[in-house]
């Protein structure tokens, strides 16, 4: 199933696209640029579905969890539910603020709804189904996953709230902290793999689970509790929700965007949860590798499984209040990823492991 | 580099807010995270239940009563009752002083039950909210399976009780009681010893014995800071003085306590319920009370242990069949006054959980 | 060590909400499943119709308008000719009532009862307030124990009401001591207290007074 081509298949359908489309006459810089807004397109789609679909499937997950049924109505189990709540905040009136900053609270949803999808740029679905295999993967990844918090932080501002502004103060100084300990532990893997090639670091761990990095590497499992707890903080999620946190902020950063803007912000908001899924599931869970099932489904499957953790923590455990998390971070989940790091450094330098 | 200029701004946390439980404001000075300063305002929730009841029957008045405290209804009931049947010297039946203990003790259940539901949603674990609304369902459900109504049950009366139980009531109690014991176990485990429960609550919002008594601050957040005080033991009412059961005291005054003591309390009103089921007798539910209920010219006050603390109704009656001058008295309210005192210095997520723990409803606060 | 123990607290929390994740919902669907609610559950307030005739238990005493708190009740009842009261208004501002069973209690005629339905919400709210016709059909095929006194049929059109062999305790006329049904014990047990000790047999002016004034 490791039938390496060279070139990736979604780039395959990108070139057969150019071709189809030279053939029609048309220039070749247009037939370039068309072919590039159909294959983001697509992708923006799919994401875009799996993003509603998480939105019902988080509902579900905490109905069942509080022994509620969640949404029934609209088809079987209210499967479509957030397709009517996505259509039903299209069509509200768009409140603004009078004494807003008109620029940056226009563009925050967006700038968050792009963040949210860049990344998926070098996300590994499947075997070859990648858009485009930079040599830079993770760290791209890692670049682009920030811009998060610039958004928050200019709704937060934009918005002319205190409220709004506690929340974005706050989620910069969040994500920020989070951010090194994250890197940390990813720094871990890329120690190991040698590249930060996402299909580089997929295909280290092909063969058995065994090779998965979370139980391949001397620290395999602290390096993942390392990981998933920034980036629960990272995609603002319970615990460490503060930037929204209902009952302190009412809604922190988004308190004043309804309508469109709103559904923005949290499309986005579950967006980043499966990204950082992924990307655990990509770093320690071997990424699409698997046996009897395609590729994809793999991927996608364990990536439930990292979101369905995200959703339990969310429904399981109290917020921790904004200094508590920054002492976590730095006091504690710090060190503990760097010296995590440096171990695994030691013990690959020696060659202990197999 | 010199310091950071920073700024004190003023935010008004409610009266619309998902944290006040109800429509408080409180207007908080914050110094960036940290607040200063909190001014509660209160009346948003004003009803004007007392001059209501000038103007209505001593019976009438006991459905004013219900919205009074509608989170522990029969408490009001209770307290408005036993004002009259002091003022009048109505002696209640044997029957009918169970009945009352059972509800009364049942609806504290229910309440504390809410309180931890809401308080652990006040800090952002929403899964025992609805765990806690799960169990208070059972005792709802009693309820109206006795009186007719959810939350506004117009059960207790001046003489007695409006009707007497239904036969399934008895076992299907019992069997409510055993399932709440055995949930309190899921309950301590979601959130006694979780560590981020701990680090938000233990030793957040102490309130020292002192500030609370001089407050008048009564009920669990009184006996939280270790004030050993219970109107139900301290000065009996109904007939409490006949069932083992111990007050619930403990020591630091903290969220955790407050939390803690609760919990026990959960367990002391079981044991009490089980013990009044036990010793219920046969009888008359309801002595002989005129509708035209006419007390003699006279003052009282009547005082009854709620689950938020002293609960109190004082009645001038002037001879008619009206009350001349009803005063409620609700143990939020002298919390919200300390509130103050003891809840500044933290951030607002402390903030979020002092008054979370501190139980406060509004409609007691503004009547 | 702390950290373990820690994680292990947390871990256990997450196995209780786990736990959770595989039961059933405790919920019902509501518009389409509906609880059973419990005989005597406060609801909608209906004027009862005798068993026989089909006519209207109520006398007109104005007992129940002097009992409700929050004067929701309306009633209109002059005397006619023959010094009898003739029902001519009974309205009810369901907006207005708060569901306190007073009235249901205060009545001696079994004529005001509070049903078991509780859905009632409409677009208008003067559709909230309900009529004699509409309280009448409300209350059509209410099930009651009748605890009027038989005798002196002199009143109305209703000679001896045969008590029904319906065995559940209702609301209105549970006795004290026994939740047991029996229409034969009623009549003379009166638990509550508007119920006036002196129980009017019809609805004589005399009495009339006993629910206090407003």
């Amino acid at each position: 199933m490791s039938d390496n081509l060279g070139n990736l298949e979604l780039i395959h359908v990108f070139y057969w696209l150019k071709e189809l489309l030279l053939s029609t006459g048309l220039g070749e810089p247009y037939v370039t640029i068309v072919s590039y807004v159909v294959l983001g397109a697509v992708t923006f789609g799919v994401l875009a579905l799996l993003a509603l679909f998480l939105v019902w499937w988080e509902r579900k997950i905490a109905a069942h969890i509080q022994q509620r049924f969640g949404p029934m109505r609209t088809g079987w189990h209210g499967w479509y539910q957030t397709i009517m709540d996505a259509v039903k905040l299209l069509q509200k009136e768009d409140v603004r603020v009078d004494k807003r900053d008109k620029f940056v609270f226009f563009w925050a949803p967006v700038v968050c709804f792009v963040a949210a999808f860049l990344a998926y740029v070098v996300m590994p679905f499947g075997n070859q189904l990648i858009v485009a295999d930079l040599s830079i993967g993770i760290l791209y990844v890692l670049a682009v996953t920030t811009f998060t918090v610039i958004s928050l932080l200019m709704a937060g501002w934009g918005s002319n709230n205190k409220y709004a502004l506690l929340g974005g103060m706050r989620s910069a100084a969040q994500v920020v902290s989070y951010e090194v300990p994250m890197v940390a532990a990813i720094l871990t893997v890329i120690v190991y793999v040698g590249s930060l090639s996402m299909v580089d670091i997929v295909e280290a761990q092909s063969g058995l689970f065994i090779n998965w990095f979370i139980f391949k590497l001397p620290f395999g499992p602290i390096a993942f509790i390392v990981y998933i707890i920034a980036a629960t903080a990272e995609a603002n999620r319970v615990p460490f929700d503060i930037p929204e946190a209902e009952q302190e902020l009412v809604a922190g950063f988004n308190i004043e965007y309804s309508g469109m803007k709103f559904a923005m912000f949290f499309l986005a908001e579950f967006v980043n949860m499966f990204t950082v899924s992924a990307i655990a599931v990509t770093l320690f869970f071997g990424g699409w590798n698997g046996v009897f099932l395609p590729s994809w489904v793999w991927f996608l499957g364990k990536t439930f499984l990292v979101v369905l953790l995200l959703m339990m923590f969310r429904w399981t455990y109290p917020r921790l209040r904004v200094d508590q998390l920054m002492e976590f971070a730095w006091k504690f989940l710090v060190p503990l990823a760097f010296a995590n790091l440096i171990l695994g450094s030691i013990m690959k330098y020696l060659g202990w492991y197999w | 580099m010199g310091k950071l200029k920073t700024e004190e701004f003023v935010v008004n946390m409610g009266p619309v807010h998902p944290a006040t439980h109800g429509v408080c404001r409180l207007m908080l000075t914050m110094d960036g995270e940290k607040v200063v300063k909190i001014e509660p305002v209160i009346g948003y929730l004003h009803r004007a239940i007392e001059k209501v009841c000038e103007n209505r029957t001593y019976p009438q008045c006991i459905p004013m009563m219900d919205r009074f405290e509608y989170v522990t209804s029969m408490s009001t009931n209770q307290v408005f009752s036993q004002a009259c049947e002091r003022l009048a010297e109505i002696e209640v039946p044997e029957r009918a002083e169970y009945l009352r203990v059972i509800m009364l003790e049942l609806n504290r259940i229910a309440s504390h039950l809410i309180f931890y539901g809401t308080t652990a949603m006040d800090m952002g674990a929403l899964t025992p909210f609805l765990y806690g609304l799960r169990e208070r369902e059972l005792i709802i459900d009693l309820f109206e399976m006795t009186c007719g109504q959810r939350l506004t049950y117009n059960y207790i009366r001046i003489g007695g009780v409006s009707k007497d139980i239904p036969k399934e009531f008895i076992p299907k109690c019992r069997e409510a009681l055993d399932i709440i014991e055995g949930k309190l176990v899921d309950y301590e485990g979601l959130l006694n010893e979780n560590p981020i429960w701990l680090i938000r609550t233990k030793g957040i919002g102490h309130l020292p014995a002192e500030l609370a008594t001089s407050f008048g601050v009564s009920g669990p957040v009184l006996r939280a800071s270790g004030v050993d005080y219970d109107i139900r033991r301290d000065d009996p009412y109904s007939i409490y003085d006949r069932f083992d059961w111990k007050v619930a005291v403990c020591q630091n005054g903290d969220c955790y306590d407050r939390y803690l003591l609760r919990l026990e309390e959960i367990r002391q009103s079981i044991s009490i319920v089980r013990q009044a089921l036990d010793g219920l007798p046969e009888g008359n539910i309801k002595a002989k009370v005129s509708p035209k209920f006419k007390p003699p010219v006279g003052e009282v006050y009547s005082r009854i242990e709620n689950s938020r603390g002293e609960m109190g109704v004082y009645i001038q009656s002037d001879g008619t069949t009206k009350p001349l001058r009803v005063k409620c008295r609700g143990g939020s309210y002298n919390q919200l006054q300390a509130l103050p005192y003891f809840g500044t210095g933290g951030l607002v997520a402390d903030l979020v959980a002092i008054f979370a723990t501190l139980d406060v409803i509004l409609p007691e606060v503004d009547r | 060590m702390g950290v373990f123990k820690n994680l292990k607290e947390l871990i256990k929390g997450m196995g209780i909400t786990g736990k959770h994740l595989g039961r059933h919902a405790i919920t019902i669907q509501y518009p389409e499943e509906k609880w059973t609610m419990p005989e005597g559950s406060r609801g909608v307030v209906v004027l009862l119709s005798d068993k026989k005739t089909g006519e209207l238990n109520c006398t007109g005493c104005g007992l129940c308008e002097k009992a409700c708190p929050t004067g929701a009740i309306d009633l209109d009842a002059p005397r006619g000719e023959d010094k009898k009261r003739v029902l001519k208004k009974f309205v009810v501002d369901n907006a207005l009532c708060c569901f306190c069973g007073l009235c249901e209690e205060s009545c001696n005629f079994c004529a005001i009862k509070m049903d078991t339905r509780y859905e009632m919400s409409v677009l208008d709210k003067k559709e909230l307030i309900w009529d004699m016709g509409k309280l009448q059909e409300m209350g059509k095929d209410v099930d009651y124990v009748d605890t009027r006194k038989k005798k002196k049929p002199k009143v109305a059109k209703k000679p001896v009401v045969k008590p029904t062999e319906d065995a559940k305790p209702e609301a209105a006329a549970v006795n004290p001591g026994d939740a047991k049904p029996a229409a034969e014990a009623a009549p003379d047990k009166e638990p509550e207290a508007p119920k006036s000790p002196d129980k009017p047999a019809e609805g004589d002016d005399k009495k009339t007074e006993s629910g206090g004034e407003n």
